[in-house]
């Protein structure tokens, strides 16, 4: 019963999103106020019914109602609850209403927090999410339903969630990374909104900011998220594969940053619109680009959901609507547009331009070596592979650049920069770095001219630079501690954020070159030193789970003589699925990750041990989540609340 | 110019959902073979029912035939042996290669070459026997050289030996009349 | 002192030392191996490296790998090997031809042109007449904002 009620609920939404889709759309070009005014409760209905459907499939799924095709697939009676609640979006499907769940909670969020927005503005926008909303519902209805039944037949026992999603990464990772994914079509459904109008200002840019730094909030978390799962679950310490399902939410992020860099610009300024409604665009486009690539089967990848080319027409001619008629209007309306600010060629604007262009390119190089194998078949040239070496290569060249530019860009001023009073704290920041790096690598005895150097000075450059800007900024109020509540949170925000830039790089740099992986093989008792870590196998015995067997590992890590640690490593064999999961054992410090992986057994009771030392790895997930964070505090700066507070007397005439 | 310019990005992404259409009517896994038009690699492997007898290329050559990689332990070779014997029966010459996977000394028992032996015999009489006779790859070397991903897997050889196809995956009667069949007949000396 | 705990504690162990799986003669040697499993691509699996598969093909071709860098050959030998086999689709950095020249071209050819177009639209705005500045402040901003609301639908 709670399923077809599921069923029913997401039909209910399916159809007030067709009337989301139009009926505030047609009120705002007959300037018809009463339809406008419906948009609003259509918008938290469409969110109510979405929620319900969702909760009748986690239902389905706790009570392992196995008529259900996609609960008896994705789930079993032995699987933990908390699992089973996850398993409920393991799937295409569950995975897709999840997905539609999150579209009609940003929708809702839009409709509660829009009030300062004219009427007209507000309709338009809420009206283009509810057009979304009714394409990603009615896939979800008629082509890949969740809750189709196989009455009358159904098995006893569920096929179990696959192992690799049984994780706490798992848990937390999809629904981070959809709202990202999916927060971007509020400012897609913003840069629409404004086509339609015609109106482009510093306004609109101010409107769209806090939205758009929300969702890539959510993306760079989801995609941190998902780096470290893959490096807990997947056994062989690789943090970022360039697999075609990552690169898919890389292209949004890339976009997505260019984004919040540009809308300042264009709040600031009132400069480079046609550019930043374009990447507002790109950035959700991206975004459904990449649920094509992972849902329709054209690419193949480690994490892809089984295919069906059914779907993948849909999602193509949903595609083509959504995409393609928004670059239609894009270039029919934009050649009117045009910006008035001037500005000297040593400007901010200059360097954030040159910020979206290494950006831009970036995000190029991620699409063509995701989709150039696709290209080079369909013309076909044959089949190749495009891979890390390639990605390494034209990021390492790219990060160069960018990075000495990030450093300079907090200086610069709107509009005009002398060059002359940058020379003397940029000189100091940049012999502050050279000394760091220096310091840094010889107290671990190596210093050489290598990648690590390379990074250690980027990361300096970059990390130093903010800092330094922030203290001088704080100084022109008078003192720091004066100066530190009136500087607004959205500059501390981009200071951090770029602190956690330098992070990032420092950590990738670090781990490419000084990470030691050794395949050992071990019986009870030895001992295999690795980068100065000594790792005895104490013990091996066998596992016996709820949903799993296998067998398990103790070592203990000693250094110079000191205990350092015990590791717990284990090699599961899930029965239902017959396949096996190595769970790593992973002990972290900020300069070093010990990573092991039981590997297969030997002859003669030895085992296969895959061992690491790991150096800096930390700091790549430590850098996200400082770029999180700094998104979170430039969210919470005043200049975006402002107008809620003061909206009452603007919200009368509204 | 410039009003063309706005439409840049739409023209970008049409030409994207060609590429996509297209792509999504193609296998993505399919990949061509980098064997193709090479001669036999050299090899010297034991046949599976004779181990005396010892196969070359040069044994090989004078007919144009089928060099299918397969095992017992394989489902999917098990349910074409079916179709290849209606070939067989039809004229075509089939070679078989056998696709030993390797032991697992924890689990497996070491290899014995009289079980292999029951097993394939007992295979054939169950779903039927098209091979001429079989060459035994214990160590996949041959299988690694003709760039074998896994079984099954045919070759077409012509009389030269000279490699003329490389099928990756099971052989039916659509992919034999579609895709196999014309190459066989071109390259079959009359 | 502690170097001769050290110099015990080696000493003492020795018997209990395990064995790589793989033995090399030298680091670079290990770590060719390393590099060269990471960047071949396994022909059967989903899209892995031969490093991480367990695919029967990923195993024997990490063994040639090996037998191939212990008898000396470089890189480029084994890569070669392996795509004379299975193909460039097993090397996860395509050959350089003029089709695939455009991986590396149109990203160059885009930052310049994306670099040309800043240019030439900050010196065009140099030279136009002079417009009234949209250099607004974060007060002026909130009453742009008033007014905007102000206005109905």
């Amino acid at each position: 019963m709670i399923v077809e009620a599921g069923q029913l609920a997401l039909t209910f939404a399916f159809a007030l999103s067709l009337l989301l889709s139009t009926v505030p759309l047609y009120g705002s070009f007959t300037a018809n106020q009463r339809l406008l005014l419906l948009a609003k409760p259509l918008a938290f209905g469409l969110f109510i019914f979405s929620a319900v459907a969702m909760a009748a499939l986690i239902y389905a799924f706790c009570t392992s109602d196995f008529t259900v095709i996609n609960v008896a697939q994705n789930s079993s009676s032995t699987l933990p609850w908390y699992y089973q609640i996850t398993a409920s979006f393991g799937s295409h499907e569950g995975s897709m209403l999840l997905w539609v769940l999150m579209l009609c909670g940003w929708t809702a969020l839009v409709a509660q927090f829009s009030k300062a927005l004219p009427l007209l503005l507000q309709g338009r926008i809420l009206g283009i999410l509810g057009l979304i909303s009714a394409g990603f519902i009615a896939f979800s209805l008629f082509m890949s339903n969740p809750f189709a039944r196989s009455l009358p037949f159904y098995p006893v026992e569920g096929r179990d969630l696959n192992p690799l999603l049984q994780d706490f990464g798992m848990i937390m990772h999809p629904p981070t990374l959809y709202m990202g994914y999916v927060g971007f079509a509020v400012a897609f459904a913003f840069a629409i909104a404004a086509l339609m109008g015609g109106r482009f200002d510093s306004v609109w840019a101010r409107w769209v900011r806090p939205w758009a730094l929300a969702a890539w909030l959510f993306l760079t978390l989801g995609i941190m998220l998902g780096s470290w799962w893959a490096y807990n679950e997947l056994g062989w310490g690789g943090w970022w594969f360039w697999d075609p399902v990552e690169n898919a939410s890389f292209m949004p992020w890339l976009a997505g940053t260019a984004l919040i860099h540009s809308l300042a610009v264009t709040e600031k300024r009132g400069t480079f619109k046609s550019w930043t409604v374009l990447l507002a665009l790109s950035a959700f486009a991206l975004s459904l680009v990449g649920a094509f690539l992972v849902r329709s089967g054209v690419l193949v990848s480690v994490h892809s959901f089984a295919t069906d080319p059914g779907r993948g027409l849909y999602l193509l001619a949903f595609l083509l609507v959504v995409i393609g008629g928004s670059l239609l209007l894009y270039g029919s309306r934009m050649n009117s547009v045009r910006s008035q600010a001037r500005y000297q060629l040593f400007s901010r604007e200059m360097l954030l331009w040159g910020n979206n262009i290494f950006l831009l390119t970036a995000c190029l190089i991620v699409f063509l070596g995701t989709l150039f194998p696709l290209f080079h078949k369909e013309l076909g040239l044959g089949s190749i592979s495009i891979g890390e070496p390639f990605f390494n290569q034209m990021f390492y060249y790219l990060t160069i650049p960018f990075a000495l530019l990030l450093g300079l860009g907090p200086w610069v001023r709107w509009k005009q920069q002398q060059v002359m009073p940058l020379i003397r704290p940029l000189a100091m920041v940049a012999v502050a770095a050279l000394i760091v790096s220096l310091g840094v690598l010889a107290s671990m005895q190596s210093v050489q001219a290598n990648l690590a150097l390379l990074g250690m000075l980027l990361g300096a450059w970059v990390g130093i630079s903010a800092l330094a800007e922030v203290m001088l900024r704080l100084r022109q109020f008078g003192s720091i501690s004066k100066g530190i509540t009136k500087l607004n949170a959205s500059h501390y925000g981009m200071t951090l954020a770029h602190i956690g830039f330098a992070v990032l790089v420092i950590g990738v740099a670090m781990t490419k070159t000084y990470t030691t992986e050794r395949d050992v093989r071990m019986q009870q008792g030895d001992v295999a030193t690795v980068a100065g870590y000594e790792f005895t196998l104490t013990e091996v015995y066998e596992l016996n789970g709820p949903n799993y067997g296998g067998q398990a590992a103790e070592l203990d890590v000693r250094k110079d003589g000191q205990f350092v640690t015990h590791l717990h490593a284990e090699k599961r064999f899930y029965r239902i699925q017959r396949t096996i999961m190595t769970e790593s054992a992973v002990h972290a410090r900020l300069s070093r990750d010990l990573y092991v992986s039981l590997g297969e057994e030997l002859p003669g009771d030895a085992w296969a041990l895959r061992i690491h030392v790991k150096s800096f790895v930390r700091w790549i997930w430590l850098g996200g989540v400082l770029m999180a964070l700094g998104a979170l505090l430039a969210l919470c700066d005043k200049r975006y609340r402002r107008k809620q507070t003061q909206r009452e007397p603007g919200a009368e005439h509204a | 110019m410039r009003k063309v310019l706005y439409y840049l990005p739409l023209f970008a992404f049409l030409a994207l959902a060609l590429f996509l259409l297209s792509g999504l009517f193609s296998d993505p896994r399919e990949r061509d073979s980098a064997s193709l038009n090479k001669a036999l690699p050299e090899f010297a492997l034991a046949d599976v029912m004779q181990p005396d007898k010892i196969w070359t290329p040069s044994e090989l050559k004078g007919e144009t035939y089928l060099l299918n990689v397969w095992g017992t332990w394989c489902p999917t070779c098990n349910a074409e042996l079916g179709y290849l014997t209606e070939l067989r029966q039809q004229g075509v010459k089939i070679v078989g290669l056998y696709y030993e996977l390797p032991r697992d000394p924890a689990f497996d028992a070491p290899f014995n070459l009289a079980e292999l032996q029951k097993d394939v015999q007992q295979k054939l009489q169950q779903q039927g026997d098209p091979y001429q006779f079989n060459m035994l790859d214990i160590d996949r070397s041959l299988s690694l050289d003709l760039g074998v991903s896994g079984a099954p897997e045919t070759f077409i050889v012509d009389a030269d030996g000279i490699i003329r196809a490389h099928h990756i995956g099971d052989i039916n009667p659509l992919v034999w009349r579609s895709k196999l069949a014309p190459i066989y007949q071109e390259w079959r000396k009359p | 002192m502690s170097r001769l705990a050290c110099l015990l504690i080696l000493l003492f162990s020795v018997n209990a030392l395990c064995q790589e799986v793989l033995s090399f003669d030298t680091d670079a040697q290990r770590q060719l191996y390393q590099d060269l499993t990471a960047e071949l691509r396994c022909p059967q699996c989903q899209n892995q490296n031969i490093a991480d598969s367990n695919a029967v093909v990923a195993v024997d071709m990490r063994q040639k790998t090996y037998q191939l860098i212990r008898e000396g050959q470089d890189r480029q030998q084994v890569v070669d090997y392996m795509i004379n086999r299975y193909g460039d689709f097993v090397h996860y950095l395509p050959p350089v031809n003029r089709y695939t020249l455009w991986l590396w071209l149109l990203p160059l050819l885009m930052l310049l042109a994306l670099f040309a177009t800043g240019v030439y639209r900050r010196s065009r705005q140099t030279s136009a007449l002079e417009t009234p500045e949209v250099n607004t402040s974060a007060v002026e901003l909130d009453q742009l904002i008033a007014r905007y609301r102000s206005k109905k639908p």
